[in-house]
């Protein structure tokens, strides 16, 4: 493993929905300052976010050593479809693949539901004849075959070409030789993504899916990345680390390939940081939740890390890739309340938004919302205006929740802990399934809640999952550029092996895990089609059976020792752990609720049994003073 | 309509709670399940009930499960429960619907001893011990042909290995059967916890609360339907020829009734279904024309009244064959309810494929055109109705089964026209790589599905064999099976759905 960085000055810059936040850090100290977003071109926002911080902290560009950059182009792209013109390449009889997907509807009831559609439509989907099997090759594609596509590309006119041929994950040669055939002959100013380059395990749909998203943004991404590099050479800033999906850094030319691995890259800024409160903290086990406006994200950091996946959906599409292991819930500060047909109080999902908003943000809103809950019970405080200046209307937030009461036929302040209380369970329900999905148990954890209003819920939900402890960072916008700052540089690699164990020796094994610093396989039992990770760096084949049979029975309740197991992928990791970072203790007075607490961006309710103080790294610590 | 009394934040939190419950009884089932139909295709089902044995929330992953559970615990409430002693059955004409979907029910106990409920969860195994490997074969014509019965019976050690011993792989079964006790373990647990918090008299004015509710909802979305009298024919395509489906769905004021009456006696083959499917097809209707978010409760079904004559295909008697009844029949009842309210039909079949010899299973659904619906075009190449399992990559397949695949597409120009398209079918042409046997379980191969209000029907599917050793290919039957041998090759086209309004 490489060494760790003493670095003198560190900038992150985070790029929000709302605001652009940057941190320097410099001697242990933190200075950070907040600018508006510029939704047209992040890099205008990121750049003047971080001359201030830079300014703040007396220093400048020359003497940055990292500057870390998290954002979210390649996400709002995928959101609103705003994509690339690309063309695929599949398999002679298999060009429909990211169109079939798994055939499932995404709405049981809702028949008019179709699933996300194809980011590439029929006409620009192209087969190639040739394939290969699960033993190898079946049938080689010809010259004339591979020029015949090239042309139909040519033609097409596309900046960007998605390549998904079967079996190519263990299999590349055809995907290979088709590459090379339209780099030449399309020249470095179109894109081409490989699946066995950006996802590299089988089940077609998901590595198709997946280098679809990969061919559609990469040339967005790119051309922001340049855009942004070019911004920090004319500063003198060092060409920044990109933040990815996974939560690690890498450089700006691998970013810039392959856009599937940052689509989440502005959540992961936030996962990388509650890894570092984390240890900060002494809490090595932490519930997140980042509740803003419209919806509300959860992940979970085990022993001081944050929890992983091999996939999941964004968008009703798979990305067969690591990524921090985040779910969202719809439900945040602007989620509507409402009366049902049959007279039962609901939340959401219908959300205010930003615009109107809440009621109280005076700008035409007149739906109640769970901001508008909150102020009429007075749990903002007295504040005259929310982060970014809003301006607080407590009268229209006020009306607001007494029509909604009335058509209830209950008191406002009736109504409005009852939309709370609603919010809650809601928000409750979620977090008990993503824990038990994962084999966890919520009471296990500390919950840490940030975003503009989990300070607002964090004491209510804790009460509902029987946690004791509560974190809150005084500053929820320095906390995601803070952890982008301290997060570890990665480059990861993924295969399928598929290889049984008579196949497996510590020679055949130590060549696979080469020089990676950690290594996950995916084991399985033969004949099961799901696998068990097994993180060890051991080339010992007995070792990684016992771990993976131990690790069968923890979840499955047996192991079978007379079946012969098989080793399906390898994960391998590079690593260049982040630099150190010390921090010094809050300056907050030892608080008892029930009270408002305003942090500026956000507003913390201590109720009535909890109790708050300063923590290291920022932090203030609610602890419960009153048993339930 | 108000609620009578009802406090309108107490239920929404008290239905929050209980969907809790059956949604982490099905987490926990799904991951801590063994085989592959559970776990990756989801085809399983978890509820909670109240002390009398009302349905009082479900988290459903299937329709074809939505009306089926309550008949599950009915069959076991009148028997004597003790803490943690769970019950478990199958058999279609005792709570259960087809013999690979085994339910366990497990009372729950407060912590002075009362009952205080009772927690539920179905799950379709991947085998029971029927006569073809994956327990649904195409040519069943008696319920012993699909595998082991189990009537309602104590699961304990001894029984499950009893009954696992006559299925194949029994010890994937033990293991699916214990995530299904784990699953309620959990459901109880929570149970437990909810009537120590609030007591056990809230815990069951809760649960009343919650039925009432789904109740209050359902009649409110009814009673702004038309009154009147709605029918709807079409036939079922039967191994010896048509088998008429016939519905009067009539709505009078907040209620309404589905009457099949005029619908065929029984299949002597395994179209049949137990009432329970027909009524959950019924359910998953009602459902789509008002408003899916209504708790799955008993409340939400009390205004739904579903008549069938004892004996007859939709209402089963033992001892006849029920296998295609869940998986086909169960569809093209949800369309004749559907079509009676001016609703085009979606292609109305899973598209059922097993093939095997004496070292595998494979057993494959496939989705097809949806029906377009007033407002939007039907989607493609999706399952439509009592389904909604996920396909076996191809790649998985071909690691996995002596199989190599040709064609997987999108079925174009299959979906029927009108102002909104209706969805299009799909095409999988397989391989055989080796000898093997092939059983198909399909629909709407000989009657196209209609489109309403104007708009055209989808095409109807086809299912096709080619031959190694001839060219060409030949046609086969809706329901059929046969042997394949090497270089020989299926070719499933799926039925497109109805287009809607005048294009």
């Amino acid at each position: 493993m490489a060494e760790r960085e003493q670095a003198d000055v560190i900038l992150g810059v985070d790029v929000g929905g709302t605001f652009t936040d940057a941190v320097v850090i410099t001697d242990g100290q933190v200075f950070a300052s907040k600018s508006a977003s510029t939704p047209e071109d992040q890099s205008v926002g990121a750049l003047t976010a971080a001359s201030e911080a830079l300014a703040l902290a007396g220093t400048d560009a020359a003497q940055v050593l990292v500057f870390a950059h998290g954002m979210t182009v390649a996400t709002n792209a995928l959101l609103e479809a705003r994509v690339a013109d690309a063309a695929l390449v599949a398999t002679r009889g298999f060009a429909d693949l990211v169109e079939i997907g798994r055939q499932n509807r995404p709405s049981l009831y809702r028949l008019e539901d179709a699933p996300a559609a194809a980011l590439i439509p029929p006409e620009r989907r192209f087969e190639l004849d040739e394939r290969m099997g699960p033993n190898g090759l079946i049938k080689a594609p010809s010259i004339e075959d591979l020029d015949r596509v090239v042309e139909a590309i040519k033609q097409s006119g596309v900046g960007s070409v998605a390549v998904c041929l079967l079996h190519a994950d263990r299999f590349p040669e055809h995907e290979i030789a088709l590459g090379n055939r339209l780099r030449e002959r399309l020249g470095r100013q179109v894109h081409v993504s490989l699946s066995h380059e950006v996802v590299g395990t089988f089940r077609e749909y998901e590595r198709a899916a997946t280098t679809e998203v990969d061919a559609a943004l990469s040339p967005l991404l790119s051309s922001y990345l340049s855009r942004l590099g070019g911004r920090c050479a004319g500063k003198g800033l060092p060409e920044p680390l990109i933040m990815q999906s996974s939560g690690g850094l890498t450089n700006l030319e691998t970013a810039s390939r392959h856009a599937a691995l940052a689509v989440l890259s502005g959540p992961a800024g936030g996962a990388a940081a509650a890894a570092m409160i984390s240890e900060a903290a002494g809490e090595p086990d932490l519930l997140c939740f980042d509740m803003g406006g419209t919806s509300c994200d959860v992940c979970v950091i085990e022993a001081g890390r944050a929890r992983e996946t091999g996939g999941r959906s964004i968008a009703g599409r798979p990305l067969a890739l690591p990524m921090v292991d985040i779910e969202t819930v719809g439900a945040g500060g602007g989620s509507i309340a409402w009366r049902d047909a049959g007279g039962a109080l609901r939340v959401g999902p219908q959300s205010a938004g930003a615009e109107p908003g809440p009621a109280c943000y005076g700008k035409g809103g007149i739906l109640p919302t769970v901001t508008d809950a909150h102020l009429s019970l007075g749990r903002l405080g007295d504040r005259p205006q929310l982060a970014g200046g809003i301006h607080l209307d407590r009268e229209a937030g006020r009306a607001a929740i007494s029509a909604l009461a009335e058509e209830l036929g209950i008191d406002d302040e009736v109504c409005a802990a009852g939309i709370l209380k609603v919010a809650d369970t809601e928000m409750v329900r979620a977090l008990r399934v993503m824990t038990v999905e994962r084999g966890l148990d919520p009471a296990d954890f500390a919950l840490l809640a940030f975003g503009g209003a989990g300070p607002l819920h964090a004491a209510s939900i804790a009460d509902e999952l029987g946690i004791e402890r509560v974190l809150v960072p005084a500053d929820g916008g320095v906390f995601s550029a803070l952890g982008l700052a301290a997060a570890e540089r990665r480059q990861d690699e993924i295969r399928t092996v598929l290889m049984s164990e008579e196949e497996t020796s510590p020679t055949r094994l130590a060549e696979l895990i080469g020089a990676a610093d950690e290594v996950s396989w995916d084991i399985r039992y033969r004949g099961q089609s799901f696998e068990l990770p097994v993180s060890t760096t051991s080339t010992d084949p007995k070792r990684l059976r016992e771990l993976f049979e131990a690790s069968h029975e923890a979840r499955y309740g047996y192991r079978d020792s007379e079946a012969p197991i098989e080793l399906v992928t390898v994960r391998r990791r590079h690593v260049t752990p982040g630099p150190q970072i010390s921090l010094v203790e809050q300056d907050f007075p030892p608080k008892n609720g029930p009270e408002s607490i305003d942090l500026g961006q956000a507003t913390l309710f201590l109720p009535e049994g909890w109790s708050a103080s300063g923590d290291r790294a920022g932090l203030i610590r609610m602890t419960r003073v009153k048993s339930l | 309509m108000a609620l009578s009394g009802l406090d309108p934040i107490r239920i929404q939190v008290a239905a929050g709670a209980f969907a809790s419950i059956c949604e982490e009884m099905g987490a926990a089932l799904i991951r801590s399940a063994h085989s592959a139909n559970i776990k990756e295709r989801r085809d399983c089902s978890a509820a909670i009930f109240d002390p009398s044995g009302e349905m009082v929330m479900q988290a459903e992953h299937i329709p074809v499960h939505l009306g089926s559970m309550p008949a599950s615990v009915r069959a076991v409430i009148d028997r004597e429960h003790r803490q943690g002693v769970s019950w478990f059955l199958n058999d279609p004409y005792a709570g259960g619907t087809h013999l690979p979907d085994i339910t366990v029910v497990t009372p729950a106990f407060d912590a002075t001893g009362s009952l205080i409920g009772f927690a539920a969860n179905r799950a379709h195994h991947a085998d029971v011990g029927g006569s073809r490997p994956g327990s649904m074969p195409a040519d069943s014509t008696r319920l012993s042909d699909e595998g082991v019965v189990i009537s309602p019976r104590v699961l304990d050690e001894a029984s499950i290995t009893e009954v696992t011993s006559r299925m194949r792989q029994p010890a994937q079964r033990r293991a699916d059967l214990r995530a299904q006790i784990a699953a309620n373990r959990l459901g109880t647990t929570r149970l437990a916890g909810l009537a120590d918090r609030r007591g056990n008299s809230d815990l069951h004015l809760a649960m009343a609360e919650v039925i009432e509710y789904a109740e209050v909802r359902t009649r409110a979305l009814i009673k702004e339907m038309p009154d009147g009298e709605h029918s709807a024919q079409d036939v079922l395509e039967g191994r010896l020829g048509d088998i008429r489906l016939a519905v009067t769905a009539t709505v009078t004021g907040d209620s309404i009734r589905f009457d099949f009456s005029d619908s065929s006696g029984p299949d002597p083959g395994n179209l049949n279904c137990p009432l329970a499917v027909t009524e959950s097809a019924c359910y998953f209707a009602v459902r789509v024309l008002t408003d899916p978010d209504i708790p799955a409760s008993a409340g939400a079904y009390r205004p739904i009244e579903v008549i069938a004559p004892k004996g007859s295909l939709l209402n089963a008697q033992a001892p006849s064959a029920v296998v295609a009844g869940n998986v086909e029949t169960s569809s093209r009842v949800a369309d004749i309810c559907l079509m009676a309210f001016g609703r085009a039909a979606g292609q109305g079949t899973m598209n059922n494929l097993t093939l095997g010899n004496d070292r595998f299973t494979y057993y494959e659904t496939m989705g097809g055109g949806q029906a377009a619906s007033p407002g939007s075009a039907g989607p493609s190449a999706v399952h439509v109705a009592m389904s909604n399992t996920l396909n076996t990559p191809i790649e998985a397949m071909e690691i996995e089964f002596p199989l190599l695949a040709h064609e997987y597409s999108v079925r174009r120009d299959s979906g029927g026209g009108g102002q909104h398209r209706g969805g299009e079918g799909l095409v999988r042409e397989i391989e055989a790589l080796e000898p093997m046997s092939f059983a198909l379980l399909t629909e709407r191969r000989r009657h196209r599905p209609p489109g309403a209000s104007g708009g055209g029907a989808g095409k109807c599917g086809r299912n096709l064999l080619s031959r190694a050793t001839q060219a060409g290919y030949t046609e086969l039957e809706p329901k059929d099976s046969g042997d394949l041998e090497t270089g020989d090759r299926l070719r499933i086209e799926t039925p497109g759905g109805g287009g809607f309004g005048n294009g």
